[in-house]
């Protein structure tokens, strides 16, 4: 009950101050500098409402990454990438992300001299996924006495595809990473992934998983 | 050491080619799309109009809170991000409040701001609509994308695009469709769509028949939205996919899709 009438007065009072009609409004900008009362309770009001859209909202994250892949039988290469994601609710965000590797000759190929089993053009590497990220443990980095950023890490699963050796093998993608934050709008991401794919390429079939660890550069906006 | 020269450009032009596709997306252009060019936008402010608000470090509720706004003191709202906002402080303080805590503020004319809770009945019309989904196409595994337009509240026009890779073949499917959706209030929505488009096959190279082939391709789906949280929606899908291929029987894969869907 309280509460309801102060917050009845601060609004009559705002009112009162601000020129409750618009007439008196149009003569408030010259006639201002002589109510002295006015200049000093609320010397910079003015007759504006809020509103949500007005409110710039940075829910999306653009970035890029660079970082080491490992692909079983064909060596560890370094791998880039670009990833967008869409930051849901504190808690949840997608991501869509891509990324381009080169794979190595495998031991047999190199010990048995001539044999090449992949082609130079198959031997490139590329991937894209989506997958659902879920944050958690926030948290600080105390920098220095006066620099502190932001933190969290995540973890996210999903699916997609590689393009390898000429074909394409549908990939599941799970992985879990440490965001830093240097501003509100610029992230650090220090994170690993993993790629589990089916291939036939020695003639059996072969479940491998590929491990990725990366560093990236992000963009919220 | 020519192969190795040619293997360094290559990684130049993806490195490019990244940095080209990352430039339109940096915060100092999105803001440029907006109408205002340059010009310095007016603050938006608002006082607190309750005993106190919370100030948190970061945009999420694990982030400590180090600060408290007193009754009557006036904030600038700087932007947002999920459910959080960040402020500005009279001091120059700068932290997040909760979104929630913006309907104990007063625009400095007295007025409530307008933050209203968005419920799913915020996204039934002129809205877009964007979801990935994950199904089986006849033993391949299909990964499926989505964008869709809703004119009314019952009626939406999409675009799909599914890529299956399946032991003996890969193929790709571009379609169209209509989805028709009767209740879409209730919070579990179902829908039935149609659609048409082509599909391209491409048969594994250690097989008989490796001709690529390209079909035209019709789709009957039957599916439901579930509302999961502020713009997100669970999808479920049950696809027919008659494929009208250039042998002389049509063929016929039914399809169990799973997927989330976002509205903007």
């Amino acid at each position: 009950m309280e509460t309801w009438i102060q917050r009845l007065f601060l609004s009559a009072a705002l009112l009162t101050l601000t020129g409750i009609s618009s007439g008196v409004y149009a003569q408030d900008e010259t006639a201002s500098e002589d109510d002295e009362l006015e200049q000093i309770i609320a010397p910079d009001i003015k007759r504006r409402t809020i509103k949500e859209d007005d409110l710039d909202s940075e829910n999306f994250e653009a970035g890029i990454f660079f970082g080491l892949l490992s692909i079983e039988d064909f060596g560890t290469n370094p791998v880039i990438g670009i990833t967008f994601a869409y930051h849901i609710t504190e808690d949840f965000f997608v991501e869509a992300a891509y990324g381009t590797s080169e794979t190595e000759k495998t031991s047999y190929e190199l010990l048995s001299g001539g044999v090449e089993l992949l082609t130079d053009d198959e031997r490139d590497l590329a991937y894209y996924n989506i997958s659902l990220g879920y944050n958690f443990l926030p948290g600080q980095i105390y920098f220095s006495d006066k620099l502190t950023f932001n933190t969290n890490f995540y973890v996210m699963a999903g699916a997609g595809n590689t393009d390898f050796a000429a074909k394409d093998y549908f990939t599941t993608n799970f992985g879990a990473g440490l965001r830093v934050y240097g501003t509100d709008w610029l992230a650090l991401d220090l994170s690993m992934r993993a790629h589990s794919f089916k291939h036939e390429l020695f003639g059996e079939s072969k479940s491998i998983t590929n491990l990725e660890s990366r560093l990236g550069l992000s963009l919220f906006f | 050491m020519i192969a190795s020269q040619q293997g360094a450009d290559r990684w130049l032009q993806q490195i490019a080619m990244t940095l080209l596709l990352l430039v339109p997306l940096s915060p100092v252009q999105a803001q440029w799309f907006g109408s205002d060019w340059f010009a310095e936008k007016e603050p938006l402010q608002v006082s607190v109009d309750d005993a106190f608000i919370n100030v948190y470090s970061g945009p999420g509720r694990g982030y400590p809170i180090f600060y408290v706004v007193e009754r009557e003191e006036v904030i600038t709202l700087l932007n947002s991000r999920t459910e959080w906002i960040k402020i500005k402080t009279r001091r120059g303080l700068v932290g997040w409040i909760k979104r929630d805590d913006m309907q104990f503020t007063l625009a400095l004319d007295g007025s409530k701001p307008e933050f209203p809770d968005s419920t799913q009945a915020d996204y039934l019309v002129d809205r877009f609509e964007m979801g990935a989904a994950y199904g089986d196409f006849a033993g391949a595994d299909s990964l499926n994308l989505n964008l869709g337009y809703r004119f009314t509240k019952n009626l939406s026009a999409e675009l799909r695009y599914a890529e299956n890779t399946g032991q003996f073949s890969d193929s790709q499917i571009i379609a169209g469709g209509i989805l028709f959706q009767p209740f879409p209030e209730w919070r579990v929505s179902p829908f039935f769509g149609m659609g048409g488009g082509t599909i391209k096959t491409f048969p594994s190279s250690t097989l008989v028949q490796t001709e690529d082939r390209e079909d035209s391709i019709l789709q009957a789906s039957l599916g439901a939205y579930a509302h999961l949280t502020g713009r997100l929606f669970l999808r479920v899908e049950y696809t027919n996919h008659y494929i009208l291929t250039s042998r002389n029987t049509n063929e016929e894969v039914n399809e169990w899709k799973l997927g989330f869907n976002v509205f903007f």
